[in-house]
């Protein structure tokens, strides 16, 4: 989808299928990824993630579909013959090898020269941060020291594609951040293709080219970063990649050429910008409204537009930000304050008035209580 | 736990005494339990020590000097040790293939490879020498079918049949290593473009390598004690456990009996000891990631077919081995008179007998569990000095051979001041400490699984140390107690090489009545009781899994009885 046009997809993967018995695990996968792109395969736990890198890597049979890597299909080919390197969760290093001898395992099966393995592992060592380590063994290591290792060791003889899975979860979250952004640097560095799995939607969000939330074995959403959480297609993937009110309204009317639209919800009118072509005056929709895009003000009493009044019901201050709930009468919605020592100081109780963005993202009803059963 | 005590002064007598067992209860058990495994472990073979250097005049070298002098003892020696070395290195190889092939292999072989290693389990050791005598004795089917003129009896029947007694050893153990080895470190050597005999030559034997010692010790202490098949099978090839058995019944020398039976135990004690070192010793720590169960490896037909031909023809002899002990038992003399009969299997002399060793296992597991239990206890939650030195004493029981504890208890326990030979109980009792491992194991697993803080609870709200054991510890540790029971009652029921000095006439055990039965060329009557036995230890293994399934107690085996 958002394919530069000149650009033909590094590698290709078609309408994969997977079952394990009677449990279907992947119904259908189809993905394009360009050279040098980092595109993240994220969704909750059992969404078959983990299960479609490892079919990309070779390790497990797909039932039918094909992957196309530079124009060639290997989806029939072995591990040790396709030209991906897989960088496993617990790292897999072998721990009966030194550092260097990790990382000089893959370069020894291509017959590399002994002198050139040597200036490999070194440069290996240099670009992970880990120089004259090679000789440590493999526990005398933290775990981000291993986790690079793991890294290097992938990297070792260039691979076309990278598969990482849920390279960060072992690591403490400090650490986790760190890496992260390491493995981004890197990544971009070398621009080499990645396919990085994860179940954490702000690692996903943080690091990617392009998020595919896959779930329940489909596809549910591809898109960039800011297209997942601002555009999400369904309330689940709004709802997976960050906290979101869900607000049902009704069009009363729509310009179909601006999109400004007023819509009617149980507790005002709102006017807001619809972007899609596909809706209608009279459709039910459902208002996907971002904790942070909310504004609250200590309510006047004098009618403004978009805004909608309620009674605070909690006020929790956590320093960068504050938590605010506000009853709408038999509803609750979340508002995310920043900033929140520069504001007036709310206490529980008060009547207030909360603003609701005009570009608010809208989905259409039918859709969404198809998937959000 | 030990919460202190203070003594009121107004408390005496019963008071007193019973607060004094309260503070102390824990070390009092451990000082029994110790008296208990001094007695019934270490003196029998203190005692066979001393025969061995006890002269008419007092201390003597003679009976070593006669043992190192003689061709025929350093025959005996050698080719024990041989026959543990090429038993280990055979048992290990298969046991290999079979555990590779059950957790790497494809799934339809997986579980039915894994039952057919696991088979021999179910029987005697010594029916591996009852079916090779029915295929390749004198009369054996083989042997008559094709006009064969290989002698089964000798160093080489001895062989296969040990190697068949001890797969399922040798493949439990690896199997559970390399279960525990991260299927991702095989898949990333593969990522790297390794080929799969790569991959086990660089990645998955090194790894295995502690696991593979291990294996290697533990089979080649069985096998060297391993008597049944030897006095069998061994026809004029010497070997230690039979000679020992000779030279005690058969010349009444207990001098060079006790001598042979030192030759044995000293390398099952050199092997126990580095086998202990090993355990403690540092294994390779990787982090830990979401188990992943291994998928099957699309295998290369080169290293397939070797792996599928091992399995495959081993798999295929054990099973017919038990099926040849089956017909034989049904049958007059089989190969010969090939008439159904049921004569073996009504035989009164030998029900007799599988009534005798049923009472004595049941005698022998009730002690057993109920002495594991405790020790299991003691180990775990006992604070004293020397506590390691009863856990090693309690474990060592697995590595001493049978024939040098019922040399032993013979010595020990003949003559007053502790006459127990001839009674039934003496049977049982040598069967208890050398099975004590697994109870022992059990329990302590089972300790370590819950927390200490439950018991100081209970002790918390105001319940006495015995009130706490008692209403806590002992409900708690049950399953383990019935694992103890269940397998020292396997054992002990199977069990040959000690109690075959310790029967009295008129008292036979079916283990002993088979051997005779098969010495003597009763094939027939030997297989028959086999069968019935293997009947018997098929119900405990039902108990057994049931027990461990409901328990959730990992209970392991021990493989078959020396």
């Amino acid at each position: 989808m958002m394919m530069d046009a000149n650009q033909k997809p590094m590698l290709i993967i078609k309408d994969i299928r997977k079952a394990f018995g009677a449990n279907e695990v992947l119904k259908g996968i189809s993905i394009d990824v360009k050279k040098g792109e980092l595109v993240t395969f994220v969704g909750p736990s059992g969404c078959g993630k983990t299960t479609l890198l490892r079919i990309i890597g070779g390790f497990t049979e797909h039932d039918s579909g094909e992957i196309i890597l530079e124009g060639q299909s290997i989806g029939h080919l072995p591990p040790n013959l396709r030209d991906t390197r897989i960088c496993f969760q617990n790292y897999a290093l072998f721990p009966h090898l030194t550092v260097a001898e990790n990382l000089s395992y893959g370069l020894k099966i291509q017959k590399w020269e002994k002198a050139k393995i040597k200036e490999r592992v070194d440069e290996l060592l240099k670009l992970v941060q880990l120089e004259g380590m090679g000789g440590r063994m493999i526990d005398k290591l933290s775990g981000g020291q291993q986790q690079r290792v793991a890294f290097a060791r992938a990297l070792s003889v260039s691979p076309k594609v990278l598969l990482l899975d849920e390279p960060l979860s072992n690591l403490d979250a400090n650490l986790r951040l760190l890496m992260r952004d390491e493995i981004r640097r890197l990544q971009t560095e070398l621009h080499i293709t990645t396919v990085f799995v994860t179940h954490d939607q702000f690692e996903a969000m943080a690091i990617s080219d392009r998020i595919v939330v896959l779930s329940d074995g489909i596809i549910q959403q591809v898109g960039s970063p800011v297209g997942i959480y601002d555009h999400p297609v369904n309330e689940f993937i709004a709802n997976f990649v960050g906290y979101v009110n869900f607000l049902e309204a009704t069009i009363d009317t729509i310009d179909t050429e601006t999109g400004c639209s007023t819509v009617s919800t149980e507790y005002g009118k709102l006017k807001i910008t619809i972007e899609q072509d596909d809706i209608k005056a009279g459709d039910g929709v459902v208002l996907v409204i971002r904790p942070e895009t909310i504004s609250i003000s200590l309510s006047n009493e004098t009618t403004k537009q978009n805004v909608l009044r309620g009674t605070l019901t909690r006020y929790m201050y956590t320093g960068s930000l504050a938590k605010c709930s506000v009853s709408l009468g038999d509803r609750g919605i979340i508002i995310d304050l920043y900033n929140p020592r520069d504001r007036v100081n709310f206490i529980k109780g008060d009547r207030v008035d909360v603003t609701i963005p005009r570009n608010v993202h809208v989905l259409k009803k039918k859709v969404a209580s198809k998937q959000g059963e | 736990m030990a919460r202190a005590i203070t003594y009121d002064s107004h408390l005496y007598g019963w008071g007193r005494v019973k607060e004094f067992i309260n503070a102390r209860f824990i070390n009092i058990l451990a000082a029994f339990l110790f008296l208990l495994l001094a007695f019934f472990l270490i003196y029998p073979i203190i005692a066979v020590l001393i025969k061995s250097f006890q002269g008419p005049e007092g201390f003597t070298l003679s009976y070593y000097k006669n043992f190192f002098t003689h061709a025929y003892f350093f025959q005996s020696l050698y080719n024990t040790l041989l026959l543990g070395l090429i038993n280990t290195v055979l048992c290990l190889i298969i046991g290999f293939c079979f555990a590779y092939m059950t957790t790497r292999g494809p799934m339809a072989l997986r579980k039915p490879l894994k039952l057919i290693a696991m088979v021999p389990l179910i029987a005697p050791p010594y029916l591996f020498a009852l079916s090779l005598i029915i295929l390749f004795g004198r009369r054996g089917l083989i042997t008559n079918a094709f006009n064969v003129g290989w002698e089964i009896y000798g160093f080489d029947g001895v062989v296969i049949a040990q190697t068949l007694a001890f797969i399922p050893l040798a493949f439990l153990m690896l199997e559970n290593t390399i279960k525990s080895l991260n299927p991702n470190l095989e898949e990333s050597a593969y990522d790297m473009g390794a080929t799969e005999g790569r991959i086990i030559r660089t990645i998955t034997i090194p790894l295995l390598t502690p696991g593979l010692l291990k294996a290697a010790l533990l089979v080649f202490v069985m096998t060297i004690a391993e008597f049944g098949n030897a006095a069998v099978l061994g026809g004029r090839t010497p070997f230690l456990a039979p000679d020992t058995y000779t030279m005690i019944t058969g010349e009444a020398d207990f001098h060079m009996g006790s001598v042979l039976s030192i030759m044995l135990i000293i390398p099952c004690i050199i092997i126990f000891f580095v086998h202990s070192y090993l355990i403690s010793g540092k294994k390779f720590t990787t982090i830990e990631g979401k188990p992943i169960a291994s998928e099957p490896r699309k295998m290369s037909l080169l290293i397939k077919l070797p792996f599928i031909a091992v399995t495959f023809i081993s798999g295929f002899v054990i099973l017919v081995c038990f099926a040849v002990v089956m017909v034989a038992a049904f049958v007059n003399i089989i190969g010969v008179r090939n008439e159904f009969i049921l004569s073996h299997m009504l035989d009164f002399r030998h029900n007799m007998a599988i009534y005798n060793s049923i009472k004595v296992s049941f005698i022998a597991a009730l002690i057993g569990g109920g002495i594991g239990t405790l020790l299991a206890y003691v180990i775990v939650r006992g604070k004293f000095f020397g506590r390691t030195f009863i856990e090693m004493v309690a474990l060592s029981g697995f590595a001493l051979p049978g024939t040098v504890i019922g040399v032993g208890y013979l010595l020990a326990f003949s003559a007053p001041p502790f006459k127990l030979t001839g009674g039934i109980l003496i049977l049982a009792l040598n069967c208890v400490f050398r099975f004590l491992a697994v109870g022992v194991e059990a329990g302590i697993a089972k300790l370590h699984q819950i927390n200490i803080e439950i018991e100081e609870a209970s002790s918390d709200m105001g319940a006495s140390f015995i009130a706490t054991f008692s209403r806590i510890v002992l409900p708690i540790m049950f399953p383990a107690f019935v694992a103890g029971f269940i397998y020292t009652f396997m054992t002990t029921m199977v069990s040959l090489s000690a109690v075959v000095f310790l029967v009295s006439p008129g008292y036979e055990l079916a283990a002993v009545s088979i051997f005779n039965a098969a010495v003597y060329g009763k094939i027939g009557l030997a297989s028959a009781t086999t069968l019935k036995m293997i009947v018997i230890v098929i119900l405990c293994m039902i108990t057994l899994s049931l027990l461990s399934k409901f328990t959730k107690l990992d209970i392991e085996h021990k493989g078959g009885a020396a």
